[in-house]
């Protein structure tokens, strides 16, 4: 059930909770929610290594509408490159106002999640494309 | 990434974090500002324009998009926007992938639809769910008429209806969770019917009622229940195994004092129809023990068993427990610990 108007929620859900609650607690939840909702899934990719996180966000991507995405893993590092991130497409494309820390939710969840499988998450770009890379935590981001 | 094909799942995870974090207000807030106000705006943008036939647009989209089995009913001039969900994906997104973080999944759905259509001079007159994917609502503006309608459609008269437990309101309240209550939440049932013993004996398959019982709640499992030996049962733990339901009918309809059915609706457990068997729905369980912390739900993990239930309700309820000479006690810790980080 991919309905792109989840988006909308996930979006409601960081304006609200920082509103409401300050940054930091955004970021806690981010964190908390990779750390706990996706333990499995940083499970899997602390087992299978750089190839099994590209396999997944491959996988995990072919069901989000309108993205457009590739992720390659070599060298234990995953390189990947999010030409058309599908959020911000469709919340810009029905005219929502998107915070502006939207993006921060991939550095802390994915975040959380690479630390628990021994990697280092690092994204640069945003709103709307970015290249977002899992090196391991063994290997500083500027050797790769 | 936090993508729109799990979303149901870690929007369920995070009910559960702002509630353990900040208490039930704060959900409450979150459904009404985040959701209602914020996520789901174009539902109030629709009906401000249109009233219930912009509701009924907007709603037949999201069953298009979320791909929803079931039907709406618009009948304006008996002032009725009807919903009967045959299946929720939302909530069948839970049950199919063993998802149960929070107490009540289903609550979001009157936690935002409440506030919104409060705004617009709406309401939810009648509305039931019964946890299982099923419910169905009549939504109407509070300024007209409302008759009763009949709709060919009604959910009620499916099948899947009797499985589950049911949340009732009229006029966007809540009403009382089981007959003979005025509670409304299960958690306060659970803590009422057990308030006057300090104490617990939980008897399981063949294990027998110790002689200085008296003054303790005993609960039994169904399968105990069903052999229909003992008078003095406070409640009855039913397992997960809708063939001993029969027997459990039987006994429960011959004894005038009645015991408190409990179950622990887990979500890929077989469901049980208490309604074939002229029982009442039985009382969740997992509310209660998911809001005190005696049980955190991970996809996936085995099953607790009787005793390990009953460990967790006792401990839930803050009472001591009693248990057959021949049930290890440091067997049921692993099962009964929650083991969630901390916030």
């Amino acid at each position: 059930m991919s309905a792109p108007d989840f988006y909308f929620a996930v979006n409601a859900t960081a304006r609200h909770i920082h509103d409401r609650y300050g940054k930091d607690v955004l970021i806690e939840y981010w964190r908390s929610l990779g750390r706990e909702y996706y333990a499995a899934r940083a499970k899997r990719w602390q087992l299978g290594g750089a190839q099994a996180i590209a396999d997944d966000w491959t996988e995990y991507f072919l069901h989000e509408p309108n993205a457009d995405v590739t992720a390659i893993a070599a060298d234990r590092i995953v390189h990947m490159d999010i030409s058309v991130c599908p959020a911000i497409k469709h919340l810009r494309d029905c005219g929502r106002e998107i915070v502006p820390y939207f993006c921060e939710h991939c550095d802390h969840t994915c975040g959380a999640m690479a630390e628990r499988a021994g990697f280092t998450f690092v994204r640069s770009g945003g709103m709307g494309s970015c290249r977002q890379s899992f090196y391991p935590t063994s290997l500083k981001p500027d050797e790769g | 990434m936090l993508g729109c094909q799990d979303f149901c799942g870690y929007y369920e995870w995070t009910f559960h974090y702002l509630r353990r974090r900040f208490g039930e207000a704060a959900l409450a807030e979150y459904w009404s500002d985040a959701i209602a106000a914020d996520s789901q705006r174009h539902y109030l943008d629709a009906a401000r324009t249109e009233g219930l036939r912009g509701l009924y647009k907007t709603w037949a989209q999201t069953g298009v998009d979320e791909v929803c089995d079931w039907t709406v009913t618009l009948d304006e001039p008996s002032n009725l926007l009807r919903l009967d969900m045959r299946e929720c994906p939302s909530k069948g997104y839970l049950l199919s992938n063993d998802l149960n973080a929070d107490e009540d999944y289903c609550d979001h759905c009157m936690g935002w639809i409440g506030p919104a259509l409060h705004q617009i001079g709406a309401e939810v007159a009648a509305h039931e769910h019964n946890h299982c994917g099923q419910c169905w609502w009549e939504i109407r503006n509070v300024a007209a008429e409302q008759p009763p309608i009949e709709v060919a459609s009604d959910i009620r008269r499916d099948p899947r209806w009797s499985i589950g437990y049911l949340d009732r309101y009229s006029h966007q309240e809540k009403l009382p969770i089981v007959a003979d209550s005025d509670r409304i939440d299960s958690v306060d049932v659970l803590r009422d019917w057990f308030a006057s013993s300090t104490r617990i004996v939980a008897l399981g398959a063949n294990a027998q009622l110790p002689a200085s019982s008296r003054a303790d709640a005993v609960i039994v499992s169904g399968g105990r229940y069903a052999l229909g030996d003992l008078e003095q049962v406070s409640s009855v733990l039913v397992e997960h195994i809708p063939e001993l339901l029969p027997a459990i009918a039987r006994v429960y309809r011959a004894r005038k004092v009645r015991p408190l059915l409990v179950h622990p609706y887990l979500p890929q457990q077989p469901r049980l129809d208490f309604v074939e068997h002229q029982l009442p729905r039985a009382t969740p369980i997992l509310p209660l023990l998911i809001r005190s912390g005696a049980y955190c739900h991970h996809a996936g993990q085995a099953t607790p068993g009787f005793y390990a239930l009953a460990a967790m309700l006792a401990a839930a309820l803050q009472k001591s427990l009693v248990l057959p000479d021949d049930v290890d006690a440091t067997t049921l810790v692993h099962n009964s610990q929650a083991s969630q980080t901390p916030v």
